[in-house]
């Protein structure tokens, strides 16, 4: 099991450049993480993930996007919008981790596109810069649009990851911190643990269904 | 007013947290206030007021905090949300929790790092560009060293406007 942190942003969209991401994510317990606009690698013994994030964009351009990315090897996310813009994406070949569900509006996610999330093997993300950021009303509705979200998750159990949204390596928080922070939203170990695997499991190639033994 | 006696004393647990970046200078009644508030924004007043948070002692980039025993599970979460101090961007690393204030310093003092002199960073380095001692240069732009330590430089922008700091490794300035 590899403890992934779904997304970083490293200079020059922070102040951090990747490589010292990576440093000071291995001493908080990662062992990999998904660098936004920056090309793969590793470091120090921690894998660098390359990652796009397309938001604000018609399904058309999310389309034309994922089509031109989806041989660079990148793992692709997408913006959520409403519950029919969610619903077309995850159906999308190539898309892996649908992001933001907290801002998008409250009917963006429901039973069945937990369905169809779980079906097409596409991770929900976990923003957890909005929990350690965000005071008040904002960080009360996240905490309550997570909590809904994992109920969908036990459910139908599709992937779920976590990210910390960093722009700065200071935006970083322990795996222990993490688990604490996931605490608030009725996340257990278990869960937590299997969520930091979750960009494993959505980039890891589905098993055929018929396997040659001999 | 006497001294309660020891049985009849509230038991608590300190907390050592190391305060980043290195270099940072700490008011311990700024970060008394802070933390207050990140712990009654999450957990309210109720909470709090059993938490009981304190800040003990700020030495050497560690901080000491101070909590009613059985709640530092909330008091830390409650730090993990701490991102800045007074507008100055920190972050709290939680180190060691014990039941002593004496047994955290030595902590600290076991584990106090070395911190190298900015002149030493930029004789080793290749992509200075030719750059003072004390400077280098990263993305084709002259930046000052404000604190090194093992493969980690901190680097401020030169100049007195725009005085970003940028956190860097010895292999980004090499490159």
């Amino acid at each position: 099991m590899k403890i992934t942190d779904a997304a970083v942003f490293p200079y020059p969209c922070g102040d951090t450049s990747v490589r010292r991401l990576a440093l000071e994510a291995k001493a908080l317990g990662f062992d990999s993480l998904i660098a936004m606009d920056t090309p793969a690698g590793s470091f120090d013994g921690m894998e660098i993930l390359s990652g796009i994030i397309v938001q604000d964009a018609t399904m058309r351009d999310v389309i034309a996007k994922v089509k031109r990315a989806k041989d660079s090897g990148a793992v692709i996310s997408v913006s959520a919008r409403d519950n029919g813009f969610n619903r077309a994406v995850i159906s999308l070949k190539g898309v892996h981790i649908l992001r933001g569900i907290q801002a998008a509006d409250k009917m963006a996610f429901d039973h069945v596109t937990a369905k169809m999330a779980a079906d097409n093997n596409v991770a929900i993300d976990l923003d957890l810069s909005v929990l350690i950021g965000a005071r008040g009303i904002a960080r009360q509705r996240a905490i309550h649009r997570y909590r809904d979200m994992l109920t969908f998750e036990r459910r139908f159990e599709f992937p779920v990851t976590l990210s910390s949204y960093a722009r700065s390596y200071l935006d970083l928080r322990a795996v222990r911190e993490i688990t604490g922070l996931c605490s608030l939203i009725g996340m257990d170990i278990s869960g937590v643990e299997t969520a930091f695997d979750g960009v494993g499991r959505v980039t890891t190639p589905p098993m055929s269904a018929v396997r040659v033994i001999s | 007013m006497s001294p309660r006696p020891p049985t009849l004393r509230e038991n608590r647990r300190y907390i050592l947290v190391r305060v980043e970046p290195a270099g940072t200078v700490i008011d311990q009644k700024e970060l008394y206030y802070t933390i207050s508030d990140a712990v009654t924004s999450l957990w309210g007043d109720a909470a709090a007021g059993v938490i009981m948070q304190a800040v003990v002692a700020a030495e050497h980039g560690h901080v000491i905090i101070r909590c009613r025993r059985g709640t530092e599970k909330e008091l830390a979460i409650a730090l993990s949300t701490v991102t800045a101090c007074r507008d100055v961007r920190l972050a709290l690393r939680i180190v060691a929790a014990s039941g002593t204030i004496e047994s955290l310093r030595e902590r600290i003092r076991a584990g106090k790092p070395v911190t190298e002199p900015a002149s030493e960073i930029v004789t080793g380095s290749a992509g200075t560009g030719g750059a003072e001692p004390g400077e280098c240069v990263f993305a084709e732009k002259p930046f000052l060293i404000a604190q090194c330590n093992g493969q980690k430089v901190d680097v401020i922008e030169k100049g007195f406007k725009n005085a970003h700091r940028l956190f860097l490794t010895r292999s980004d300035l090499e490159n």
